[in-house]
């Protein structure tokens, strides 16, 4: 495809792969985290760990924005979806997600009337179209799926569409590093940061990784030779003894992001005190709720939320692989108990979650492991 | 008919390669032309999707924009892919 295969190119990732392995230090192993699912979808989807050398780790962290939700947010979903006269609305992936009481899906067999929308806008349509129901859009996503609800939000104003309103689960990209690099689980040596979030919030939001933690972060590219030459990147950095902010994906992404969306969020949103996330617990700052000028669209207002915290399973392990303290495949219940069809854990959902990705691309590694067992 | 792109998103949320919407992709459209503040994009598949353009300025017919979840929310260069 015109613009996609140069930057799939084999021959082009052997060249990088052995640039690569001449800046690594062969008795220094190097763990890198992307932090973002995409990366994660890619980096499976295309063994690029395969053309890493063995001293270089890529760790995957909780960058799935269906990952973080906990179990206690999907039984919220289902509650406001419960009562009468409600149309609720959500992402695709969301759909299959485990609560407590289980799924959407499975709420629908109870007679919930959820349905799959690929924009808020298209919620917004809904609620256009049905002015005697009740529409509630089931927000999730970081930075790069927060401007399109909070311009959703601005065009039911504008539109005077009062049966909208938006349970808002958006969180930010920032705090969640933070609290990585405060848990005492892991050590890490660099980040590959995310890419389209950074389109939104741009790079300067993470030169505090660099300055106070003296770690690479280099913004990356969804394709394989966009997260080779990350890599190669954040090696020369070590090599030179630098520890810097750098922008691999400038063709999409500018350092300074894009100053309308921002100016939007701040305009829609305003900062939570407090967040649940799925395995990293609550942090301080790290979600968005709607602006107290925009409350009645906040469907946290509108309805009665229950607001129960729900356990995690026990079984399941989506905390340690969110941190990348854990590899999918060392979860108790991967692949047996937890699948994609019958998902335990939210990292088994998405397939930009961790376990999925894995468990859909991971058959080359794996043959890989055998292999290196059997000699 | 021309393929409609939003459609096979939401297809796709079903399926191995997952919900675009959900795994933070964006993807890199041209631009066919505008109503409004929302333009009729095309991919280079050829499938087509109505986007809302607030958030990057006034476009037209041939500028690139980078898309997710209905909204354009950046401008890319002629050659630029999202993907």
């Amino acid at each position: 495809m015109k613009f996609v295969d140069e930057f799939r190119n084999p021959e082009l990732a052997q060249v990088l792969s052995r640039e690569i392995a001449q800046l690594c230090e062969p008795n220094r192993h190097y763990k890198i985290m992307e932090v973002c699912g995409g990366h994660t979808h890619t980096i499976y989807r295309y063994g690029v760990q395969d053309h890493l050398p063995e001293n270089i780790e890529l760790v995957h962290g909780p960058g799935c924005p269906v990952c973080v939700i906990p179990m206690g947010r999907v039984d919220d979903g289902i509650a406001i979806a419960e009562r009468d006269n409600v149309i609720l609305t959500c992402f695709g992936d969301m759909m299959r997600v485990p609560g407590g009481r289980g799924s959407f899906l499975e709420a629908n067999a109870r007679g919930t009337d959820i349905r799959m929308v690929y924009s808020p806008l298209d919620a917004l349509r809904i609620a256009r179209d049905n002015p005697d129901r009740q529409v509630v859009f089931y927000a999730i996503g970081f930075e790069t799926t927060a401007p399109s609800t909070a311009l959703t939000i601005l065009r039911a104003e504008a539109e005077g569409i009062d049966n909208f309103s938006v349970f808002c689960n958006h969180v930010t990209i920032i705090p969640a590093i933070k609290a990585i690099l405060d848990s005492p689980d892991l050590r890490l040596d660099a980040f590959i940061g995310p890419g389209h979030v950074s389109t939104v919030i741009g790079c300067r939001p993470y030169e505090w990784i660099s300055r106070d933690f003296g770690l690479p972060l280099v913004c990356a590219g969804f394709e394989p030779l966009d997260l080779l030459q990350s890599v190669y990147m954040i090696m020369k950095q070590f090599t030179e003894g630098r520890a810097e902010v750098e922008n691999q994906y400038s063709r999409v992404v500018s350092y300074d992001g894009n100053p309308v969306a921002l100016k939007v969020l701040a305009n829609v949103f305003a900062l939570r005190p407090f967040f649940e996330w799925r395995g990293l617990g609550s942090i301080a700052h790290s979600a968005l709720q709607v602006a107290p000028k925009f409350a009645k669209y906040d469907a946290e207002l509108r309805f009665e939320i229950p607001g129960v915290r729900v356990a995690d399973p026990k079984a399941c392990q989506c905390g340690e692989v969110l941190k990348g303290v854990l590899k999918p495949w060392e979860c108790k219940v991967f692949g047996t108990a937890c699948t994609p069809e019958t998902p335990i854990g939210t990292c088994m959902v998405s397939s930009e979650g961790a376990c999925a990705a894995y468990y859909n691309f991971g058959q080359y590694a794996k043959q890989r492991l055998t292999l290196e067992v059997l000699s | 008919m021309t393929p409609d792109l939003r459609l096979a998103a939401t297809q796709a949320c079903d399926v191995t390669d997952g919900c675009i919407t959900c795994g933070d992709v964006a993807v890199a459209l041209t631009v066919l032309d505008v109503v409004g503040a929302d333009a009729r994009c095309r991919d280079e598949l050829g499938r087509e999707e109505t986007v809302a353009t607030e958030l990057v300025g006034t476009v037209q017919a041939g500028d690139r924009v980078l898309v997710h979840a209905g909204v354009a929310i950046e401008r890319l260069a002629a050659a630029a892919t999202g993907g």
